[in-house]
């Protein structure tokens, strides 16, 4: 292991003391402190509030006068009632540029497909390559949800016809569903920064020509926006609160007539209010599919 | 078990200045985020700002992708533009560093308000104070 560069000091604080300590951190530590606090659901509505005590820390750099500067450290925390007690630990340089990558790996999907980290080389070549650069939008490969809804995309896609991805994130569904021959993915997201990922992860394999993608949801498909207003498979993987609100907009108008809609992001205890909402639009229940707590659905547009 | 959403991490950065070193390297590469993307993303938003403290606030996702915003710069940041000091004191409860009044106390109150959990302008006026007694900074009327 490489010399210890670095040394963290970290705090656990209640929320009202994190300002403080924050400060007294600053002074010492290089560039800026790091806050940070985990994320609960209260129900099924909630987006995530944070919870929790919170982690206050940063990095002092390992040089001559390092005793003294943690010595000056703690007393200047001394001064925060009531005292939190600081952690030291040192750490080596690394280099995090690449180090984060090893949070993943290539994942097989179902039959055919594989999820392929953007930069890994050599791969199974029995399968198709899905290569997806993690980032800013939602659908890496390593969630159950995507996981799931890309082995139902495997499963109904129709070579020679095209597909709607509601809620596209990273692009990887549409992706997948065009490398298993769909003739054409029409992918939305109300997040500019998925778009921006479709399009990159879309150049990245080849498939950009037949993948058209912009911001929006079920209400501008309808109202012809995009290129398809109806496909004979659409996709959505989402989350069962904001589903079950997309089927008021119009989600079951999107499918075709004897098409498929394969629906994602939803948690086993929530699967019944889901396939409700999109019975009392007319669709029938297909299959459920489930992995760890998490379920995908798919319906059929009679 | 696992819902999408992780956990969320605020990190004091400087405008423009984002690179892959500490604290952004082992606070984010821990999490599966990919620096580089993170960086470039905050550094683009914040070119116009150079030089300002801009904390970026990151919604971090069970499968490693993120998004985030900027907030305003924190009270201890805006405590010392206010007053004139380079830095907090060493022993707030005895040795005071600097002034502020109460209207610069509002005007702080004011571009924090959106990002405290206050619940009005004198609450989130409380919270600065406190931050300022914590620094050796005096709030005069």
């Amino acid at each position: 292991m490489a010399e210890a560069r670095w040394l963290e000091v970290s705090l656990t604080v209640d929320g009202e003391m994190a300002e403080a300590v924050s400060e007294v951190l600053n002074r010492f530590v290089s560039q800026g402190v790091v806050v940070e606090q985990a994320v609960q659901y209260n129900d099924a509505e909630d987006l995530g509030t944070p919870y929790g005590p919170v982690k206050v820390y940063g990095y002092l750099i390992i040089d001559d006068q390092i005793e003294e500067t943690r010595q000056r450290l703690e007393e200047a925390l001394y001064f925060i009632q009531p005292l939190p007690e600081a952690n030291f630990r040192a750490i080596a340089d690394e280099n995090w540029m690449e180090s984060w990558k090893k949070h993943y790996h290539p994942i097989p999907i179902g039959e055919k497909l594989l999820i392929l980290p953007a930069w890994v080389e050599e791969y199974d070549p029995a399968r198709i390559p899905v290569r997806i650069d993690p980032s800013m939008a939602f659908g890496t490969g390593t969630h159950p949800t995507t996981q799931l809804c890309m082995a139902m995309v495997e499963k109904y896609t129709l070579p020679g016809k095209p597909v709607i991805d509601v809620g596209c994130g990273s692009g990887i569904l549409s992706i997948a569903a065009l490398k298993l021959g769909a003739s054409k993915a029409v992918g939305v997201d109300i997040d500019n920064a998925s778009v921006k990922a479709t399009d990159e992860n879309a150049e990245a394999n080849g498939v950009a020509d037949h993948l058209e993608c912009g911001v929006g949801s079920v209400r501008e498909l309808r109202q012809g926006h995009f290129s398809l207003r109806r496909a004979p498979v659409v996709v959505a993987n989402i989350l069962a609160p904001v589903i079950i609100r997309l089927f008021d907009d119009g989600l079951a108008d999107l499918v075709e007539h004897g098409g498929t809609l394969v629906l994602s992001g939803i948690l086993a205890e929530q699967a019944p209010g889901v396939e409700a909402a999109g019975k009392a639009r007319g669709l029938e229940f297909v299959e459920r599919v489930q992995q760890n707590d998490w379920v995908a659905i798919v319906l059929r547009q009679p | 078990m696992a819902k999408k959403l992780k956990a969320i991490v605020r990190l004091q950065l400087t405008a423009g200045k984002a690179n892959p070193a500490p604290p952004v390297g082992p606070a984010l590469a821990g999490h599966g985020i990919n620096i580089m993307a993170f960086c470039k993303d905050y550094n683009a938003r914040t070119q116009a700002r150079a030089g300002e403290v801009l904390p970026a606030e990151i919604t971090i996702y069970t499968d490693g992708s993120f998004t985030f915003i900027l907030k305003s710069p924190p009270a201890s940041v805006l405590l010392k533009k206010a007053a004139g000091v380079e830095k907090g004191s060493a022993v707030p409860n005895r040795d005071k560093v600097g002034k502020v009044t109460r209207a610069q106390v509002r005007e702080i109150a004011e571009i924090k308000m959106k990002d405290t959990n206050a619940v009005d302008i004198e609450d989130a006026m409380r919270q600065i104070e406190g931050t300022a007694r914590n620094m050796g900074i005096t709030v005069v009327d």
